[in-house]
Parts: C-alpha cells; structure tokens; sequence
C-alpha cells in the first residue's frame, strides 16, 4: 500500500479563493492526500465549509487547525479550553518558555513551534522534550522559513534545527515536518521536504514518517476524541438506539 | 579497487512564469548546491545537464548515486531565478535514462505532453 502524504501546515488566505484553490490543486498534484491550514480563532463555520468543499472537490482531504500565540499562561489555558473542541489540530506558537513548557506539558496540545530565530528564544531544549514525550505533543519544523533564507541566517537556522531534531528523537518526541508554504512556489513534495529534513541529521525515513505517519496520527485520534460517539479514551459508543442488548 | 560511478538521472519540473536559458539555470542549480554543501561538497556531485527545454519547464541532471539526496535537496531549495519565482520538483530518479523516460511515460506524470 502506497503512503499517504500530509502538509500540516499550508498557509491559505480565506480573502482570496482563487489562489487558495490554486494551492489546493497543487497540493493535490504534488501527492498530499491530506492538508492542513491555520485559521482564526474566531473563524465561522461558513468560511471552513468554504474550504472544506473546495478540498472535496479537488480530492483532497481538509482539516483544521489553530495557531495559538499566547503571551501568558493564562491565556494558553484559555484558548485551549475555548478551542479543543472546535479544532482538530493546536499548534502553540513558543514564544516564552512559560508558555513553552505549559504547552508542551498540556495533553490538549497536538504541535510546538518555535518561531524564533533568536537562540534565546528557541526553548526545545532537554526538559521541554521529556515534558512533550510524556504528553502527546510533537515537534513542527515548517521548511517554508528555510528555503527563504540564504547566509548566515540560514546556518544559524540549520544549527538550531538541527540540535531540536536531536534532542526530540533522543526524548522519542515525534517531529512533523511541514511546508509552512503561503505561496505555490513555496510548496514543495513530500519526498523533497523529507529530504530537506535530513540536512538537519535526520533520518530519511523517519523524516518521511514525518510527512505522513506522524501527521496522520495525530489527526485520526483527534477526529476519534472529536467524534460524538467518544467517551473516554479507550471507551467508545458502537451503537445507539433500543435495540442495543 | 575499481571505482565504479554509478549515475542517477534525475527528471525535473520547473515551474515558472519565465522562461530560462540553460546556462541561467544550470548556474543557479550549482549556487544552490554551493550554497548548501560548499565547494567540497559539490565537486562530489558530478552534476551534468543531460536534458534541457525552457519552453516545456523540463530538465534531465545526471548526478553521482551518492549525491543523490544532496542534488534533490539543493533543486528544492530553489525559490527565484532572475528575480521570478520558481518552484523545481523531481519527476523521477532512475540510473539510466531509458529507464527515467519509460517511468515518466508510464505515469503520465509529464503534464507538458509530448516526448522529452
């Protein structure tokens, strides 16, 4: 059986459909059976069935997820009580190692991104990795920021990718790797991106487990929490009605 | 010891609003490469420009088999030639070029129609 590819991270504009599809297509020309997008918080329903159709329509798979930059605690708490149940993946923006090390500590959070590229502000470190592999977060390397660097800003990008890789395989974290691609020239094959993974020391097949068996796993048992018919983790409803004996 | 060089031909797609001339974009194939695994690293590459049609968006490169993945990664992290964007992909990967079109032909993966 063939793999299935998944970009977990493809940045599409509600504003403008028609590039939007365009992605979508390519998307779909470049071997992804499932995609992901960012949207808002504050997202209506109208807007993601607007997506979602577009995604059936091209045969693609759809699913939705948040971003979420928090300044405090607090606030993380917050989002995550506000948001679980309306999206199936939580991606936490790392911008304090508070926030950090609540994230990766918290189950209801799927993805850790460190977005910086100030070495002080890049908290994948040994601690944060035993909490992450103790809960159910992974860690998200989007290549769309290394492609777009050249120079030094690139080498320093290689370096620190490539100590977070380290310790996240060493502290059995999962690593998902995504396109982070707003643009179509930014959108690369699942192959090409595993492959880009691997210039930061990682395996090529784990990074290809990346793209797709990480991923998809992460969404499945998302869908599973999400669906009506769970109750807890491993009790699940199979059938309702009278005639249940 | 013999040293045998085993080659992989590796079919690309380039994809662009402009149209470059051979020399244009074997010189930004080598940049990238350069860019990413120093001088050293490239002259262990043995990159040729088998093939080369602009108008179609199509290349063949002949690569050692052990620069394979650097090849793939260095075409991949191309973003703009001559300041247009550009987004390369790998169609196919073989070690011989009877081989590279017949898995092309039978994929159906050359939207550009026509024999290469």
């Amino acid at each position: 059986m063939s793999r299935k590819f998944v970009d977990l991270n493809l940045r599409l504009s509600l504003r403008d459909l028609n590039k939007t599809r365009k992605m979508l297509e390519k998307a779909y020309e470049l071997g992804y059976s499932l995609v992901a997008s960012s949207l808002s918080p504050n997202v209506n329903k109208e807007d993601v069935d607007i997506i979602q159709k577009l995604c059936s329509d091209i045969g693609i798979d759809f699913v939705t997820r948040v971003d979420l930059t928090p300044k405090t605690r607090k606030d993380l708490l917050g989002y995550l009580r506000r948001l679980r149940r309306k999206f199936e993946i939580i991606c936490v923006r790392c911008v304090s190692k508070v926030i950090a090390r609540q994230a990766a500590k918290d189950r209801r959070v799927d993805l850790l991104v460190f977005p910086s590229l100030d070495p002080r502000k890049r908290f994948f470190d040994f601690q944060e990795a035993e909490l992450a592999s103790s809960a159910l977060a992974s860690l998200e390397i989007p290549i769309a920021p290394f492609i777009l660097s050249s120079g030094s800003p690139r080498v320093r990008l290689l370096s620190y990718l490539r100590r977070e890789t380290m310790v996240a395989v060493k502290f059995n974290v999962p690593v998902v790797i995504s396109s982070g691609a707003s643009e179509v020239w930014l959108m690369r094959k699942p192959r090409e991106l595993a492959i880009l993974a691997t210039l930061f020391d990682l395996d090529f097949p784990i990074a290809l487990d990346g793209v797709s068996k990480i991923p998809i796993s992460i969404v499945e048992r998302n869908r599973k929490k999400l669906s009506p018919n769970f109750i807890a983790p491993g009790i699940q409803l199979i059938k309702r009605g009278k005639n249940c004996s | 010891m013999i040293n045998r060089r085993r080659p992989r031909y590796i079919a690309l797609k380039i994809e662009s609003e402009g149209i470059f001339d051979r020399k244009t974009f074997l010189n930004k194939v080598w940049d990238s490469l350069t860019r990413l695994y120093g001088e050293y690293g490239a002259s262990k590459a043995g990159l040729v420009l088998v093939n080369y049609t602009p108008k179609k968006g199509f290349a063949i490169l002949r690569c050692n088999h052990k620069a394979l993945l650097m090849v793939r990664a260095a075409t991949a992290t191309i973003t703009s030639i001559d300041e247009e964007h550009v987004a390369v992909h790998v169609l196919a990967v073989s070690g011989t070029l009877k081989a590279l079109r017949r898995k092309i032909s039978e994929h159906g993966r050359l939207k550009c129609g026509g024999t290469i």
